[in-house]
């Protein structure tokens, strides 16, 4: 593959061939801005790096980096670039000269814009998932002896007034996700009646997860006034306090499951190294790592899972939501439920 | 006349050297613009703009900035006839403060207001609930960057008006009041629609902010735009929108210059007359420009200054220690102070072709009679950073031109959003010159090059520095574009600063509040130190 940028540096060169002893000092500078226009940097870093785009909540040890360029021979470099709709969004905007070799993080919401587009060599692969479900702080219920909800179709009752706190569907992404389970559950247009009586029960929104969870949620660091938020089925395994139990717990029936994928990008400059990269994110050694680091579960079924997620965090009982085809249809919910919520 | 008209050889040398502007507009401004309208008007726009969705926006959209107008301007007039009509104690020192917001980068005016809005929650739980609607804090900060502007233009025209009318008519036992609004503001109007026009236009325009305090409940159109390229892939309706937005803002530019002659309230102000001190009559401006800059202007900024400094429940260095990190879970692609490297970087390079450029442009439209080469430079003028970002994500990554992959595609972005101001500058200095001097150097056989280099760039030095500095600041502080071309390792100050302020956590917003103080600290040492400078060019 020629080097990017050798084109130009030939275009700018015709410049040069104007003649006249009057002109040459401008034919220098128009030749040179042109070269500065074309960005007619050396370019074969090519074949020593691979380039990698993720979301924003990918993480990775420093280890595994090692452990990657080490038996590779290619040096790695990670973008971030936003939540799994805009990292989608973003490769199908470049598709013509893509940004990275492998992207890592297209979920299930987002699969189909990306087939369509054409922005993967070969074929998405699965590697990893997880299940949003609602959370509930054990302790806060106890202490008042109130019933926890059964399923999250109960937190429309009056004994949940004012317990709730969900991530908004339009800048979220369990937020959507959400959104598409009462689309699963109830059908259109019956799901609106169900968030317009979460509503008139008091009801949380929270822009996005992190504020959820960390600040309106009671059984978490931020010691909320919530006790109910919605989150994924392992994170009870992250609150487990002194006596050796999780002062929280997962709804585990009627869970949507995100799972992610990687692949490696059409048209990518370094496909050796994106295959390279693509089986070692699918790699036992690696996937062992994805608890601790993403709160995911691996989908190699060699991996490693830690002791605390079987206990406390195990995968939902049951899903929901997965065959709708969320991409084409999410503006179209996203705006009835704005219409429910302004 | 001998003069007036070149020789052939220097006609052509001219022509070639239109052709450097022309080809960068032409490559840079008008090829993204086509590719997004082809990109968008294969589809139906006239329906995609009459959803009821698209007219909410631009209504918004206008009706804010409509709002931010007016508001900015009423208390503006006051503000510049204290700080251009009058004199008193520390007024340079004022007029340098208010300098600050306008001269922030859009993202610290919101970061400094989402930290102000926090201190109001005291307030609506007293009952002022239209304290937690959005769109006033929006205004608000809208009307924070622009008050300098306003006070400015309309200072600066004011300032050189007689004074002989306003003493007679005080003679006559006419009031402040009266003798504002019958003599000084008919004097006063092309000022004051000038500064309106460039005020609506800023806040048409506005990105960071409404993306910050909306939080993506209010949208304006450069937002719209935003989440319909990247969150929607909605390419139709973002070129729709775009469409919409070019034509707004031309319009807003085109009846502003018309009903406006000169000014533009950037460049260093003539104020050779003797002032009168502020007297006891002058009360009811001084108590509202007071409260406006101490309550509008200084708090969200000393806010930041002090946030910066709180860890947990008390105080220290913990947020300036961790600039050095990528942030809580390493949510950043590279460290702020790499992401410093790559904003001075950028201000070189963008500063300094927007700088050449413009200046090149200018010296050229003052030589040539072609109305037509004057409307290609000035349709620019129109379009907003956002607009230009997607359209060069969209456009330059073919084989043979493969801008997108270079760092430099940032710079080139920045250089178009910079190049009409430097014009605006530039253009009517050299014009102010007049033919005279230039005919006479001309008669004594300089050359052109000779003309500029010891004549012209001479008389309008001042001008030309200031060119060069609000280049250098809009590249610093530029954001709309850079959202959607500088990612990963390519982040800049203001897109980092995005993602610290858009993820909740301690670490992260602490990091925010640490990179905003350090920038105002050092937008308001720039003033102090320029506003010094002009002292001692005046003394």
């Amino acid at each position: 593959m020629p080097a990017q940028g050798g084109h130009s540096c030939d275009t700018s060169r015709a410049y040069l061939q104007l003649k006249g002893h009057e002109l040459k000092k401008l034919t220098t500078i128009i030749a040179a801005s042109s070269l500065l226009l074309a960005g007619c940097a050396p370019a074969d870093q090519a074949a020593t790096k691979v380039t990698l785009v993720a979301h924003d909540s990918f993480a990775i040890s420093d280890e595994s980096i090692a452990q990657f360029q080490e038996a590779s021979g290619f040096e790695l470099e990670i973008i971030r670039a936003g939540d799994s709709g805009s990292l989608t969004n973003r490769l199908v905007l470049t598709k013509d000269s893509p940004i990275a070799d492998v992207v890592f993080g297209i979920d299930n919401t987002f699969r189909g814009i990306a087939d369509e587009n054409g922005i993967i060599e070969g074929e998405l692969v699965a590697v990893d998932y997880a299940d949003v479900c609602f959370n509930y702080d054990r302790v806060w219920f106890e202490e008042r002896n109130i019933t926890p909800p059964a399923s999250w179709r109960d937190l429309t009752r009056p004994a949940y007034n004012s317990l709730t706190v969900v991530t908004n569907p339009l800048s979220s992404s369990p937020g959507l996700a959400f959104l598409a389970t009462t689309v699963a559950a109830f059908g259109e247009p019956s799901f609106e009646q169900y968030w317009k009586e979460l509503r008139d029960n008091g009801v949380m929104v929270a822009s996005g997860w992190e504020d959820a969870y960390f600040t309106y949620f009671s059984g978490s660091s931020g010691n909320g006034e919530y006790p109910i938020v919605l989150s994924y089925s392992s994170s009870p395994a992250a609150e487990i306090r002194d006596d050796g139990k999780s002062q929280t717990a997962a709804l585990l029936d009627e869970c949507f499951r995100q799972t992610e994928f990687v692949g490696t990008l059409a048209g990518a400059s370094n496909p050796e190294g994106a295959k390279a990269l693509v089986e070692f994110l699918l790699s036992e050694s690696f996937q062992n790592t994805m608890p601790g680091l993403m709160y995911v579960y691996p989908v190699n079924e060699k991996a490693v899972i830690p002791a605390e997620w079987s206990e406390f965090g195990p995968p939902a009982r049951s899903n929901i939501g997965e065959d709708l085809s969320i991409a084409t249809h999410r503006e179209k919910w996203q705006t009835k439920w704005s219409a429910i919520f302004d | 006349m001998r003069s007036g008209r070149p020789s052939g050889q220097q006609s052509l040398i001219r022509k070639l050297f239109w052709a450097i502007p022309l080809t960068f507009v032409a490559v840079l401004f008008y090829w993204p613009i086509a590719k997004i309208t082809s990109l968008g008007f294969s589809g139906d726009w006239l329906a995609t703009l009459s959803e009821p969705k698209s007219l909410e926006v631009i209504w918004f959209t206008l009706w804010q900035a409509a709002i931010s107008t007016l508001v900015t301007l009423v208390i503006a007039i006051p503000g510049a006839y204290l700080l251009y009509r009058k004199s008193f104690a520390g007024q340079r020192f004022i007029k340098a403060l208010i300098t600050v917001p306008f001269v922030l980068p859009s993202i610290v005016v919101a970061v400094g207001f989402t930290v102000f809005r926090n201190v109001h929650d005291f307030w609506i739980e007293l009952g002022l609930t239209f304290l937690s609607d959005p769109v006033y804090w929006i205004i608000a900060a809208h009307v924070f960057v622009n008050y300098s502007i306003a006070v400015r233009t309309i200072g600066g025209v004011w300032a050189g008006l007689d004074t002989e009318i306003d003493e007679a008519a005080e003679l006559d036992g006419a009031g402040r009041l009266r003798s504002l609004l019958s003599i000084s503001l008919p004097q006063l109007r092309p000022a004051v629609f000038s500064a309106a026009a460039l005020v609506f236009l800023f806040s048409a325009t506005s990105f960071g902010i409404v993306l910050v305090l909306g939080g993506g409940q209010v949208q304006t159109i450069e937002t719209a735009i935003y989440f319909s390229a990247t969150q929607f892939l909605d390419l139709e309706a973002a070129a729709a929108l775009v469409f919409i937005q070019t034509l707004i803002t031309a319009t807003a530019f085109l009846v502003g210059s018309s009903l406006a002659k000169g000014t533009v309230g950037l460049e260093q102000v003539f104020e050779g007359n003797r002032k009168p001190r502020v007297d006891r009559r002058d009360w009811p401006a001084s108590v509202l420009t007071a409260g406006i800059v101490l309550g509008l202007l200084v708090m969200p900024m000393l806010l930041v200054l002090v946030e910066a400094f709180k860890v947990g429940d008390g105080w220290g260095l913990t947020n300036f220690a961790n600039l050095g990190t990528r942030g809580a879970r390493d949510l950043l692609n590279i460290s702020v102070i790499d992401a410093a490297a790559n904003s001075l970087r950028n201000m070189v390079v963008a500063s300094f072709i927007a700088f050449v450029l413009g200046t090149l442009i200018s010296w050229l439209l003052v030589r040539t009679k072609q109305k037509l080469l004057d409307l290609v430079f000035l349709v620019p003028l129109g379009v907003s950073s956002v607009v230009l970002g997607f359209g060069f994500l969209v456009s330059f990554d073919s084989d043979w031109f493969p801008l997108r992959s270079s760092w430099l595609i940032v710079p080139m972005a920045q250089a178009l959003i910079a190049l009409p101001m430097v014009i605006r500058l530039v253009y009517p200095a050299l014009v102010s010159i007049g033919k005279e001097p230039i005919e006479q150097a001309s008669l004594d056989g300089a050359s052109s090059w000779q003309i500029w280099r010891f004549v012209e760039s001479g008389m309008i030095k001042g001008v030309l520095f200031t060119a060069a500095g609000y280049a250098a600041i809009i590249s610093v502080g530029e954001f709309g574009a850079s959202s959607f071309l500088a990612y990963g390792s390519e982040g800049t100050i203001p897109t980092l600063l995005f993602r610290l302020i858009a993820r909740p956590g301690e670490q992260n917003y602490g990091m925010a509040m640490a990179v905003s103080a350090i920038l105002i600290v050092f937008v308001l040492s720039v003033m102090l130190l320029l506003s010094r400078y002009s002292k001692t060019r005046q003394a």
